[in-house]
């Protein structure tokens, strides 16, 4: 039980965060999405059941406060963590660069294909291109600044926790 | 020639490619994709209640964090204003009891207005707009993507809102309700691609087409306007007040949404099309008034 609270309680920490951020980033019409962080630990450090357990609740907590069907973000979250997993053990996946990478890219393409999907909605104007890339831009910084301290509190959370699954964990072979 | 790759040190232990069959390999590199692909047919196949309560149950799970941040806003603010100084205060005490005042003369005027509208409409036998309840909300939080511009406020179904009730604020429509949870609301707000209202020109009773549009970072919130007729010019030097026609019966007539900043030909040549300066505030809310039609209660 413990151990589960470590996983999801940062996500959650996480989601509240970036709501917090983008309220006071509202005044400068800036919106910031952060996707690739909730997959980055879960995907590269704890093993493939319950990471995909818990890259899928972070998505639904996405669902539940936008306005996207229900499943949307659990659904892409689930699906970057496999192609993450499928990947880490030709990384070096407890090096802290290497998750802080990872997390860049995920939430890279993580925001095109979410981009993409909401295109259809909304007049497609020049002006959109630059709305894009400004909240992209924007996206990437916040978390390139953020994510040595979010990776941490999720490894620190979890050794905390159960340190024994912890180093099962990293030991554990996929 | 190929090289075998070196497995990293977190992956030494496993069994070498060598030593473990091939068709059991491919399924354990392919078991992630078979499990996210069960869950997603599961998922598909659940029922829309159920998908519906689930959505809801997260909604109301996260609306005591929102609520508690917007709560130790209002204290950070509570303590902030308390650093003023006594002068301060006295300053602003006057500057209240000056625009109490011009709002009491603005009550009597409304009332005598509105018992002509009254005396007329019975006398022409006009159906009455609808009545409002007025509801005074907090902002929560604010969400001003790409897509979608929103904000939660601090009122829901305990305080009687109704899903589809006009939201302004006192710089004109701040859009409507488009969910209601039992302690919060969901505002789009009027600067959305998706609302869509109908509005007229100050001084024209013509109605056209308003619709939110797209936001681009650091400048104001635009909107469009369609089926404009072709004898009404506006530019970015003489802009056009618009406002809500009161058709369709969601929004009282008169309340602004923005200013038409200019106005160019559509392609078809019937109409013209513009674009829309909305009220800058709209993107820094901090209270909101809903306004609750009194049939829905």
């Amino acid at each position: 039980m413990r151990r589960h609270l470590a996983i999801f309680l940062p996500l959650l920490l996480l989601w509240w965060l970036v709501i917090q951020l983008n309220h006071y980033l509202a005044p400068w019409r800036m919106f910031v999405s952060l996707g690739g962080l909730f997959i980055a630990f879960v995907a590269l450090q704890l093993p493939q059941r319950i990471g995909l357990i818990a890259a899928l609740f972070a998505g639904l907590i996405c669902d539940a406060s936008q306005p996207v069907h229900f499943g949307f973000h659990a659904f892409l979250f689930g699906l970057a963590t496999v192609i993450v997993q499928r990947q880490r053990p030709r990384l070096d996946r407890f090096e802290p660069t290497t998750q802080r990478t990872i997390a860049l890219l995920a939430n890279l393409v993580l925001f095109i294909v979410t981009a993409l999907f909401h295109l259809r909605h909304v007049p497609a104007e020049g002006r959109l291109v630059s709305r894009f890339l400004w909240d992209l831009l924007f996206s990437e910084l916040v978390l390139w600044a953020i994510a040595p301290w979010f990776l941490a509190l999720q490894r620190q959370a979890l050794e905390l926790a159960d340190p024994l699954a912890a180093s099962e964990d990293r030991r554990q072979v996929d | 020639m190929t090289t075998r790759p070196v497995a990293p040190c977190a992956d030494r232990g496993r069994p070498t490619p060598a030593l473990s069959p091939v068709p059991s390999r491919r399924f354990d590199q392919a078991r992630p994709f078979a499990t996210l692909a069960i869950v997603v047919l599961v998922w598909l196949l659940l029922p829309v209640a159920v998908k519906s309560f689930l959505r809801v149950s997260f909604f109301e799970f996260e609306a005591p964090l929102e609520v508690s941040a917007s709560y130790a806003r209002d204290l950070q603010e509570y303590w902030g204003l308390r650093l003023h100084s006594n002068t301060d205060l006295i300053a602003a005490g006057r500057d209240m009891a000056r625009l109490h005042a011009a709002y009491d003369n603005n009550i009597q005027q409304n009332a005598e207005l509105r018992g002509q509208i009254e005396r007329l409409e019975s006398l022409l036998r006009l159906p009455s707009f609808p009545e409002y309840r007025s509801e005074p909300a907090r902002v929560v939080r604010r969400d001003f993507s790409a897509w979608w511009q929103r904000v939660v406020i601090r009122k829901g179904k305990n305080f009687g809102i109704v899903e589809g009730s006009p939201v302004v604020f006192t710089g004109g429509v701040a859009g409507r309700v488009s969910e209601v949870r039992s302690t919060t609301a969901i505002v789009e707000l009027v600067s959305s691609p998706n609302v869509r209202l109908a509005a007229v020109v100050e001084g024209d009773t013509r109605p056209m087409s308003y619709q939110g549009g797209i936001n681009p970072s650091f400048a104001p919130p635009k909107g469009n306007v369609e089926f404009m007729p072709l004898d009404i010019f506006a530019t970015r030097t003489a802009p056009r007040r618009l406002v809500t026609s009161g058709l369709g019966g969601v929004f009282p007539p008169g309340l602004t949404i923005g200013y038409v900043v200019s106005a160019d030909p559509s392609t078809d040549g019937l109409f013209k099309t513009g674009e829309v300066e909305l009220d800058s505030r709209l993107s820094s809310l901090t209270e909101v008034t809903v306004l609750v039609p009194l049939e829905a209660n």
